[in-house]
């Protein structure tokens, strides 16, 4: 049946920034999200997704990307905050699908060297999500001052961020459930 | 809609409204909504994703 499929979340980790801190983020959400039966998180690092700048939209789509986007029941974006935005290759990523989209909750977490945790970066991707068709949950997590949140190998050294993510999780999981019956068996008209 | 893998009769759950890509799609832009519509399926056994652009002012909408 059509229901017992796991929960697909990609976790978008939204920058190809060099030495970024947001990847031990991303990655610690992922692992949360695997560590939970019925789930099924799935990093998807925009670094490796050869991105183009010839063309703009579903022009430039990655095949692989759009077939698991499909598949998925919600998503969590991880955006590090840059000048109070978001990064452009995850605009540009975000800007390449749509169908994908429409439909299913996502979760952000925002990323920054100081103290605010991405909170600016959430609150300016909140009308993107809305015209792409994502419905928005009411649980962020925030990576304040990231560079003190983990270590030098990508280990996390501050446990209270499992609670944060756990809390999260619940909420996005319960959404994705919720919008999955919804995509599958209510129609429209 | 079938489902491409499963064959199944997708469910239609949803309507966005969209941007013309072209301007022959921006003369099938239905004015009463101002925008071209993208119906949206999903498949009630594998979850996958399709759509079809609706464009009510183009004669090859059927």
């Amino acid at each position: 049946m059509g229901s017992d499929r796991p929960v697909l979340i990609p976790v978008i980790l939204g920058t190809t920034r060099k030495g970024r801190m947001s990847a031990p983020a991303a990655r610690l959400i992922t692992d949360e999200i695997n560590k939970r039966a019925g789930l099924r998180g799935e990093l998807i690092d925009i670094a490796e997704l050869g991105l183009r700048t010839d063309d703009v939209g579903a022009a430039v789509q990655n095949p692989e990307l759009s077939d698991t986007l499909k598949r998925a029941d919600a998503l969590v974006i991880v955006a590090p905050e840059y000048n109070h935005g978001y990064p452009g290759p995850l605009k540009q990523v975000l800007d390449s699908y749509l169908k994908e989209y429409i439909h299913k909750p996502v979760g952000l977490a925002g990323v920054s060297a100081g103290s605010f945790g991405g909170t600016r970066v959430i609150q300016n991707l909140l009308p993107v999500m809305r015209e792409v068709g994502l419905v928005t949950i009411f649980w962020d997590v925030n990576f304040s001052k990231v560079q003190d949140v983990f270590d030098d190998d990508g280990k996390l050294l501050d446990e209270a961020y499992v609670k944060r993510i756990d809390k999260f999780l619940n909420e996005l999981v319960w959404m994705a459930r919720t919008l999955r019956y919804g995509r599958e068996n209510i129609p429209l008209d | 809609m079938k489902c491409r893998e499963c064959q199944l009769e997708m469910n239609h759950h949803a309507d966005k409204p969209v941007d013309p890509a072209s301007a022959e799609e921006a003369r099938g832009v239905d004015p009463a909504l101002g925008a071209i519509v993208e119906a949206v399926h999903c498949c009630p056994e594998c979850g996958s994703t399709e759509s079809e652009r609706i464009a009510p002012g183009l004669a090859t909408h059927g």
